[in-house]
């Protein structure tokens, strides 16, 4: 059952800081290639001392060669980025009036913090390569997750009047759609344990068959019971056709790192095939990211229709603002 | 749901701390604690020679791309391949051979003064495996045009990551703990790899071009001599040297021995702590 319950816009949104968001989310899509070009050319400890790299923080013609080009690079736009983010952080703390959020851009803000320190203990123990490289990996895809979801808060659409529904069935989309993020992320973890030699492949590929079947069982709810819903069914949509991609990824990298284990240095296609493979596994966190921000906008828990629709409504505008 | 969100990245960071943590743990290496009596030479002391032979064709060189420092590429003269099973007139270079056994452990050994060179020319470490003593020092040299970065990766023993500039001074290092053998490589440059053995005793040598070894000043007894190769593995042979005997011991190494390329691992080999 549907319910016809308007819901005031109570924040004009502020398509500066929208804007600026998604730059941010693009240029950390970038950063995440970036590092995932170190790991896959093997040049995480080619740069040997850190903040500075060789001793200065621009370094010299001399010194960019080899696998100082991949390293430097990651470390480089990595500065961009935090330069960035320490902007938007400072941005929507003084224009957002909404507390949460303003939280959550200094959450960011940690988190590219926390991301370069993780960096820097990584080149001073190298002994401890997958310990650090691990958990490296998590903190920048979660912060990626942060970065997306503050787009998606700051976004007109969010903020736009919605109308809001019940969320039935068992599951629910909701949970749903949370509990396939989690999937997401141990799932990189698990990739990032095999990429740094910590174990053995057969725990991701169990992770991208639960991931799988979370994806596609939330993409049939989501179509059974929002069919006419854009606002849910294209990142639904998005997130199926993303899943099909990232599996061949998954498929083609491991065949080409199987084929080149005799190789005597990373080599072409292995390099390319498991950057996109990361590359489009940060782009499915994010579709699926996007989708469960969506639902929790649009969709109310069923216990919410208690004492009519003012409760739907209130939660809906608790969501949103 | 956010801080449910947030909660569950917190402890994922967390939990990946503690199962990688748990995965990959150095042994512990216990020192001796006790003192050992210094070995006094009795005169009475032989030497054991060999040849490594390899039977069969060997495999092909694999091809090094290094385009990508125009350094590399000039200085490295002639056919830029890999060197891991390097096999001339049916001999087999590149093998590390070192007693076991004998009583040796018994004793300690003086360390010579002379340092071990690892050399970094044309791109590549020379010699591409060498053999050590525990804290004997090892000389690192680059007499390239480029800057290297030199990286042993051992499991008991100190590691080290370390950027040498063309023309910069010699790094010396040395090895507190017997290992056998330390993978070394170059950061900058991904195909330079080297292996390191090192061993508390300096009954150890390394098979030259022609596939011969020497091993001089074995005390008489009954040892096992290891045949170490890095892709082609392990063989061993039992050796008796009387009182100034000197014995031989040949091996050979067949090509159908010749590990495939690593494969990767796909059974987990999680270890929870």
């Amino acid at each position: 059952m549907k319910q016809q319950e308007g819901i005031q816009e109570t924040v004009k949104p502020n398509l500066g800081v929208h804007r600026f968001a998604i730059v941010l989310a693009c240029l950390t899509i970038v950063l995440l290639a970036a590092g995932a070009l170190v790991t896959s050319n093997e040049a995480g400890d080619s740069v040997p001392d850190w903040p500075l790299s060789f001793g200065r923080w621009l370094v010299s013609r001399n010194h960019f060669v080899a696998n100082v080009r991949y390293e430097y690079s990651h470390r480089f736009i990595a500065g961009v980025v935090g330069a960035t983010t320490f902007l938007l952080a400072l941005w929507v703390w003084f224009v957002e009036r909404r507390g949460w959020l303003r939280k959550l851009a200094l959450i960011a803000f940690a988190g590219v913090v926390a991301q370069a320190v993780i960096g820097g203990v990584r080149v001073y123990f190298p002994e401890y390569k997958a310990l650090i490289a691990v958990p490296h990996a998590l903190v920048a895809q979660s912060f990626f997750g942060v970065v997306v979801a503050i787009a998606v808060f700051t976004s007109r659409s969010w903020l736009a009047q919605r109308e809001v529904r019940l969320d039935r069935g068992k599951p629910s989309v909701r949970m749903l759609t949370a509990a396939t993020v989690a999937a997401l992320l141990i799932q990189l973890v698990l990739g990032a344990g095999f990429r740094h030699q910590a174990f053995g492949i057969a725990p991701h590929i169990a992770g991208a068959v639960a991931v799988a079947g979370l994806i596609i069982w939330t993409s049939i709810l989501v179509f059974r019971h929002h069919n006419e819903d854009d606002y849910l069914t294209r990142p639904a949509r998005f997130a199926v056709a993303l899943l099909f991609v990232q599996l061949c990824l998954g498929v083609a990298a491991y065949f080409a790192r199987v084929a080149s284990a005799g190789d005597p240095q990373p080599l072409e296609p292995m390099i390319s095939l498991t950057v996109a493979h990361l590359v489009v596994g940060a782009a499915t966190l994010a579709t699926v990211l996007v989708l469960t921000l969506r639902c929790y906008r649009v969709l109310a828990a069923e216990g919410a229709q208690v004492s009519g629709n003012r409760t739907l409504a209130r939660a809906a505008r608790r969501v949103a603002v | 749901m956010l801080r449910k969100v947030g909660m569950i990245c917190v402890m994922l960071t967390v939990a990946s701390f503690v199962i990688v943590a748990g995965c990959k743990k150095k042994p512990v290496v216990e020192d001796a604690g006790e003192t050992k009596p210094k070995y006094a030479s009795k005169g009475d002391e032989g030497t054991i020679t060999g040849k490594v032979a390899f039977d069969g064709t060997p495999p092909v060189a694999k091809k090094i791309d290094m385009s990508q420092d125009a350094n590399c590429a000039a200085a490295a003269a002639g056919e830029k391949t890999t060197e891991e099973v390097v096999v001339t007139d049916g001999k087999l270079a590149n093998v590390y051979v070192y007693l076991k056994g004998g009583g040796l452990e018994k004793f300690s050994y003086s360390v010579p003064s002379d340092p071990v060179v690892l050399d970094q020319q044309g791109c590549r470490y020379h010699p591409h495996v060498l053999g050590i003593q525990t804290q004997q020092t090892l000389k690192i040299v680059n007499s390239d045009p480029t800057t290297h970065n030199i990286h042993p990766s051992p499991k008991v023993n100190q590691e080290f990551n370390q950027s040498q500039a063309q023309g910069a001074p010699p790094i010396e290092k040395k090895f507190n703990r017997k290992e056998l053998l330390i993978p070394v490589k170059c950061n900058q440059h991904p195909w330079m790899k080297a292996n390191i053995g090192v061993l508390d005793h300096p009954y150890f040598a390394v098979s030259a071009k022609d596939g011969s070894y020497t091993i001089k000043n074995v005390p008489p007894g009954n040892y096992t001599v290891v045949f170490w190769h890095e892709t082609l593995g392990e063989q061993t042979a039992s050796v008796t040297v009387g009182a100034k005997e000197s014995k031989t011991q040949d091996i050979t190494y067949k090509a159908g021995a010749a590990a495939a390329p690593a494969s990767l691992e796909i059974a987990p080999t999680l270890i929870l702590p």
